[in-house]
Order: C-alpha cells, then sequence, then structure tokens
C-alpha cells in the first residue's frame, strides 16, 4: 500500500482544508445560506414592457418597449433595444391664453387665413382646401389640438472585458420620428481598483441630429404670421462621463459622476412660439423662438444604495447647470420592500425636481420693446418651476423550474407614477389677462406593466 | 425534545437519511428547543441544498448545466476545493465524481457482479482531474456527475455545531445518523458515544468517551455483493472502478472537525487490508470492527 506522505502528513493537510472549509465558511454562509447557488453564469433576458403615460389635459402616450440581454458571464454582454412611442393630443405651442380666440396654423400650414383657399393646378384643374389652422378660444392655453407623433427608437450595447479588471463598452442609438431623426454613439472604459471595491469609469458619446420640421424649420425670432422658413436644420452634441463606484461597507454602495455635454446647431424647439403683448396685455403677434446656437451642461450626481436584509435604500441627488443660465436639482429616494421568500418586493419612491429659468425664457414680449429678435422663449421647459413624483412598483419574481434563488429570475412588475410641475418666478399678469392662469400646473400619471423572462 | 438525564436535553430529528439529535447541557427546555430547532434547519438546509434527488438542489442545478461554465456560490465552492484538496492528498482515491459507477454496482446483497466491460465503460466518466475546476467556476463535462454526499453529513454536523456554539455557552454534543462533534464537555468530563456493529444497530460493539472533537464512522453492512465467498463492500475504487475488497466492515476515526475525521474513515477503507496500517501512520485516534 504506497501512501502518497507517511506519518500524519495527509492528516496534517487534511486539518488544514478542513479548516479552511469551516473556518470562514461559518462565518460567510451563514449569511449566504440557501440564498446563494450555482449560477450558469451564461444568461439571455428578454425583457417587455408597455407603459401609458397621460398628461392632464394634453398628451396621451403609449410606449412599448422590448429588449434582449445577453451575458456570457465571462463580462462579454450585448444589450439590443427596440422602443415605440405613439403620442397623441394637444401640445402647448407657447403662446399665451388671450382674452380673444386667437388663430394659428397647424406646422404644415402657410397662412393663418382660415377661409377656403382654390388652387389652380398646372393642368388647369382647380381644388379647394381649407387652410390648415386651429382656432383656441377666449381665456384658453394656446395647444395644437391635433397633435400626434410617432417615434421609434432602436439600441445597441456591447460590453466587452480586456483584462479581469477592466472592460471597454460600446452603444448606438438611432431615434426617428416623422420630423426628427437622431442617431447617437458612445464608448466607455471602465477599471477596477483596490480588489473590486472601487471601480473608475470614463465615456464619449456624440449624437447628430436632423430636424426636418413639418413646413421647413422657422426663421428663428422671426415674425410668425410671415412664415419664414427655412427647410430642415442639424444640431450635434458631444458628452463626456466620469464616474466613480465605490464599495463603503458589505451593505452600502456609492456612485458618483460628473458629465459635461456640449450642444450647437438649430437648439430650437421649431414649433414653439412667443406672443407679443401690448402693454394692456392683449395679444397683437407672436414671434418664433430663439435659443442660442450653442449649450455647454456639466452635471453632478452622487447615489447611495444601502441594502439591509429585506429592505434596499436608494438616495440619489444631481445638480446640473448649462451656460443658458438654467440650474436644476433633483432629490430622489426610493425604499424596496422584500417579502420574507424574497420573491415580491414594494417599491414606493418619490423624486423632488426644481429649476431656475434660463436667462431668455419670457412667457410674452411685451410691443413696447420693438425688438423681437433677441434671444426668446415661452417654453415652460425652460422656465422656474419644481416639480414633484410619487411612484409606486410591486414587483413578483417567478422562478425557473428548478432554479436557485441566486440566478436571475423572471419578474413581472408594475409601476404607478404621478407627476406634478408648478410654475416658480411667475410674473403679475398684464391687465387684459388678469383672471386667465398663465402658468396653468402639468399634471401627468404613467402606468408600466413590465415582463423580464430569463432563460 | 426529551431531557436524557438531569440538565440534559436531547432534540431529536430525522435527516440525511437517518436519526439525528442535538444534546445541550445544562439549559431550560425552551433554550433546548431553540438551539435544537436550529441544528435541525442547518441540517435540512445543507439536505436540500446538496441533495442529488432534487431539481432545484444546487447538485442538481450543476448537473443541468453540463458542458457550460458555471459560478459556484461560495459555500459550494469551498466544498468542491475541499474535495479536490482530498482528492490530491489520496491519489485520486477520495472523488467526488465517482457516482457514475452507481450506474453499474447495485449493492444489494446479491451475487450479481456488473460487467466488467461495463465498468470500464463508465471510467472515462470519472475522475475529478476531468473537471474543469478553477474557483469558483466549474465546467462539469458531459456525462460526468458530482455528488457532495460523501461529505454533507459530516459538513453539516461541523456547522451545526460551531452555530450551536456561538449561540451558547452550554456544552454541546451534534449526532447526525453517528457522525457527531462536542463542543464543551458535560460535568461529567466527557460525552459517551456508542458505536454500533454494522449489521447489529441493537447492541453496542463500542463505548467511548469523546471529550472535544468530532467522530465519524464508514462502513456499512448491508450494502455489499457476495460472489464465490468475496465479500465487494459498497466502497469503490475510482481508480479502478471496483469495490475495495478486505476493507474493515466499519471504522471510526476521531479528529478535531467530523469532515476530517469522515475523510479519513472513508481513506482508510479505500485501502483495503491496509486501513488500519493507513490510520497507524496518520497517528490519528481509531476504531475498526472487523
Amino acid at each position: 500500500m504506497q501512501l502518497k506522505a507517511d506519518h500524519g502528513a495527509i492528516r496534517r493537510q487534511l486539518m488544514l482544508a478542513s479548516c479552511s472549509l469551516l473556518g470562514v465558511a461559518t462565518a460567510r454562509a451563514q449569511q449566504a445560506g440557501d440564498a446563494a447557488a450555482p449560477v450558469d453564469t451564461s444568461e439571455q433576458t428578454f425583457e417587455s414592457a408597455i407603459s401609458y403615460y397621460h398628461e392632464d389635459g394634453r398628451i396621451t402616450a403609449i410606449e412599448p418597449m422590448v429588449s434582449l440581454h445577453s451575458d456570457d458571464g465571462n463580462g462579454t454582454q450585448h444589450t439590443l433595444s427596440a422602443v415605440f412611442d405613439s403620442l397623441s393630443g394637444s401640445s402647448p405651442n407657447g403662446a399665451l391664453p388671450s382674452s380673444k380666440p386667437q388663430t394659428f396654423a397647424t406646422p404644415s400650414g402657410s397662412s393663418l387665413n382660415s377661409t377656403a383657399q382654390t388652387y389652380t393646378t398646372a393642368s388647369g384643374q382647380s381644388t379647394t382646401s381649407v387652410a390648415p389652422t386651429y382656432v383656441v378660444d377666449a381665456g384658453q392655453l394656446p395647444v395644437d389640438p391635433k397633435y400626434q407623433d410617432m417615434r421609434v427608437a432602436l439600441s445597441a450595447l456591447a460590453q466587452q472585458p480586456l483584462r479581469a479588471f477592466d472592460r471597454w463598452r460600446f452603444g448606438g442609438t438611432l431615434s426617428w420620428e416623422h420630423d426628427f431623426l437622431s442617431l447617437a454613439g458612445n464608448a466607455g472604459y471602465s477599471r477596477d481598483f483596490n480588489e473590486k471595491n472601487t471601480t473608475l469609469s470614463a465615456g464619449l458619446n456624440e449624437e447628430y441630429d436632423l430636424l426636418k420640421p413639418i413646413g421647413g424649420a422657422p426663421v428663428p425670432g422671426s415674425d410668425y404670421s410671415l412664415f419664414q422658413k427655412q427647410g430642415n436644420k442639424n444640431k450635434n452634441g458631444v458628452g463626456l462621463q466620469l464616474g466613480v463606484t465605490q464599495v463603503m461597507t458589505r451593505r452600502w454602495l456609492a456612485e458618483f459622476n460628473v458629465t459635461a455635454d456640449r450642444f450647437s446647431g438649430y437648439l430650437n424647439d421649431p414649433y414653439k412660439i412667443v406672443s407679443i403683448l401690448d402693454a394692456q396685455g392683449n395679444t397683437t403677434g407672436y414671434v418664433t423662438e430663439k435659443r442660442p446656437g450653442e449649450r455647454l451642461r456639466r452635471s453632478a450626481y452622487l447615489e447611495n444604495r444601502v441594502a439591509f436584509d429585506r429592505t434596499t435604500v436608494t438616495v440619489a441627488g444631481r445638480y446640473m447647470n448649462d451656460d443658458w443660465g438654467v440650474h436644476s436639482s433633483t432629490l430622489e429616494a426610493n425604499l424596496r420592500w422584500w417579502n420574507p421568500d424574497h420573491d415580491r418586493y414594494l417599491q414606493p419612491s418619490v423624486r423632488w425636481y426644481r429649476q431656475s429659468a434660463a436667462d431668455f425664457y419670457t412667457p410674452w414680449i411685451l410691443a413696447s420693446t420693438g425688438n423681437y429678435s433677441t434671444l426668446e422663449t415661452a417654453d415652460a421647459r425652460l422656465g422656474a418651476f419644481h416639480a414633484a413624483t410619487f411612484g409606486l412598483k410591486y414587483a413578483i419574481k417567478i422562478s425557473r423550474t428548478g432554479s436557485l434563488p441566486g440566478q436571475e429570475p423572471s419578474e413581472f412588475n408594475v409601476r404607478l407614477q404621478v407627476y406634478r410641475q408648478d410654475a416658480d418666478q411667475k410674473r403679475a399678469n398684464p391687465t387684459a389677462l388678469q383672471d386667465i392662469e398663465l402658468y396653468p400646473a402639468l399634471r401627468a400619471v404613467m402606468l408600466q406593466v413590465g415582463y423580464r423572462f430569463a432563460y | 425534545m426529551s431531557l436524557r438525564e438531569p440538565g440534559l436535553w436531547a432534540a431529536q430529528f430525522s435527516a440525511m437519511g437517518g436519526p439525528c439529535e442535538a444534546l445541550f447541557h445544562g439549559v431550560s427546555e425552551g433554550e433546548a428547543r431553540r438551539l435544537g430547532t436550529m441544528a435541525a434547519a442547518e441540517a435540512w438546509r445543507i439536505e436540500r441544498k446538496y441533495s442529488r434527488y432534487r431539481d432545484d438542489s444546487v447538485i442538481g442545478t450543476i448537473h443541468r448545466n453540463r458542458g457550460r461554465d458555471m459560478i459556484l456560490d461560495e459555500e459550494t465552492a469551498r466544498l468542491v476545493e475541499f474535495a479536490r484538496e482530498c482528492h490530491a492528498l489520496s491519489d485520486g482515491r477520495f472523488d467526488i465524481s465517482c457516482g457514475v459507477l452507481r450506474h453499474a454496482w447495485h449493492f444489494d446483497g446479491s451475487s450479481r457482479l456488473p460487467d466488467p466491460q461495463q465498468v470500464a465503460a463508465l471510467l472515462p466518466r470519472v475522475g475529478f482531474d476531468k473537471l474543469r475546476w478553477n474557483a469558483p467556476r466549474l465546467m462539469l463535462p458531459e456525462g460526468m456527475e458530482i455528488d457532495l454526499g460523501g461529505l454533507g453529513k459530516e459538513y453539516a454536523v461541523d456547522r451545526a455545531c460551531e452555530q450551536l456554539a456561538t449561540e451558547c455557552r452550554c456544552p454541546i454534543l451534534v449526532n447526525f445518523g453517528g457522525d457527531l462533534r462536542a463542543h464543551g464537555t458535560p460535568p461529567r468530563g466527557a460525552w459517551q458515544v456508542g458505536i454500533e456493529r454494522p449489521g447489529q444497530e441493537e447492541s453496542v460493539a463500542l463505548l467511548l468517551d469523546l471529550a472535544r472533537g468530532a467522530l465519524a464512522t464508514s462502513g456499512d453492512a448491508r450494502r455489499f455483493l457476495l460472489k464465490d465467498g468475496v465479500r465487494y463492500g459498497h466502497i469503490l475504487d475510482p481508480r479502478t472502478g471496483w469495490p475495495v475488497v478486505g476493507a474493515p466492515r466499519s471504522v471510526t476515526v476521531a479528529a478535531s472537525s467530523c469532515v476530517e475525521a469522515g475523510v479519513l474513515a472513508t481513506l482508510a477503507l479505500l485501502h483495503g487490508p491496509g486501513a488500519e496500517a493507513f490510520l497507524g501512520a496518520q497517528g490519528a485516534r481509531h476504531w475498526v470492527l472487523h
């Protein structure tokens, strides 16, 4: 009988091996318990969701989304996703309510004259049509009542490990609307330090947008009634992100990142106009909005996630400012409560947002200024406002037959969010508009149902 | 829950295919019940996690993912790593991948030996060195199986005992189907442990005093084949695919932990007639029944 080693050598080595099996195992396996299990590291996930978004009295959107994700378990990941948006309803055109009815042209219109027009074609036939205009009643917020849009967005993302401690990612997005086309690409690099407790990452993204407004892009700051259009326009963006993710303790993860981006080109909303008022507040005309040809934005974001046995708390804040004079702060928090079996959770969330107005934001222009070609916008999204979002999400994890809790299970979830936005720094109403709400609050509700299938 | 003698509570339950008990000295009945429940929960957890009969066990999952790269959870990875060290230390005698041989061998007390060709055909599917193991990554080749059952009971005894020791400063004895570990000694000075003679479960062949550490027993009289006067015990040598002939009926080894004692006992049986020489050379306290 040949023994590998004599005189207790096997026993001594076995004792050492037993110690490393039991020594640490006692401390760690206790907490891991049944939750840890072998995970087949390659995984494919199919995700789908449908959202319904409704703004009180304005837009309704239905947004289905599908996404495919594959992960080979060694760091190589691919994601393909498609989003389809269908918007309909009415969208504010930027003009103020007035004490008299107001007539506007739809984007395809070229005249504010609403009487029937007769055109004679080259072949001698004549056709009669009604100019595409809409009339807004006195006291009502001017909205384009037949606003309709569809958007299809496709995106792809690939992540590839280089070595055990670093990886690249590349991605691209194509977004298409009938009057808008956007192409974007991004690349990033991240590297782990400090036994993977620290991750530094850097990313660069580039975006190219083509605007093809119906009827052409208006000349910024031009008289609305003259319909000065200049065809298609474009804008470009480039951005940079730097981030650090740090494991603070076994239960606490912190993430901090800063971004800077710069957009240039035609940055106007081609469908937004600004009302011109006389000293009493009567509308005398409109001017197309005019924004600067460049925007430089900077932001900083901090997120903390703390996990307890059955609760995960996330608190995050973002500060952003740009050279248009917009400063914004966001604070958000959510709480995820798991049931004792860890197969269902309830996640209430709250988000608070506040922004200052762009330097050139003006809800109306006084006719007495005489000069309408300075920078101006009445787009409420560039005005001062604060907003709050309250959400509740409920999810059920559905384990695959024979799967263990360590594996990513399929999930069904439903989420409801309500949003309310109120304008700040309101200017006093002009006399003629004394009893009219010039800064209506925006209320919206979003309902989303999602299903993720892992296989 | 029963009072074995004044001051000594015993919690009994069934796990890992046999009767289990945990003994506590000098605690209240409620405390003993709480500790006993913990011991049972740990035994059931490990049994469920490593059962080879359950689809949803770790073993079931590993078997379903043959041919694919898997990352094992920390606890399983430690057990597989321990098994790798045992395989290396024993020159391949201790092998968690030898379960495939059960397809040929049925130890039912009969004289039906398998066809040697059938056994030989299974050997390419046996051998820890054929696994791709780079902790915690495992790739189990097609056709192969692993079974941690040879370690599971002893591991559960150690885990349960160490867990109870952090909960209670009282003397504890954990006994899962004859594999046991003590933590602390009762006032009398030692735990008394009876070792049964295989095949005669009612009689106690040996009465041992255990002051600390663990005892594990290997050998099972009911699982053998008998042909032409040769007794083929159920301990298979994974290198040949055949049972070790001439091994003792039962080997009991004392060591500081139950897994260590259990592996030494199994290795001793794998040395056949040299079992006692092996244990002697290792300087392990042991009791052998022929």
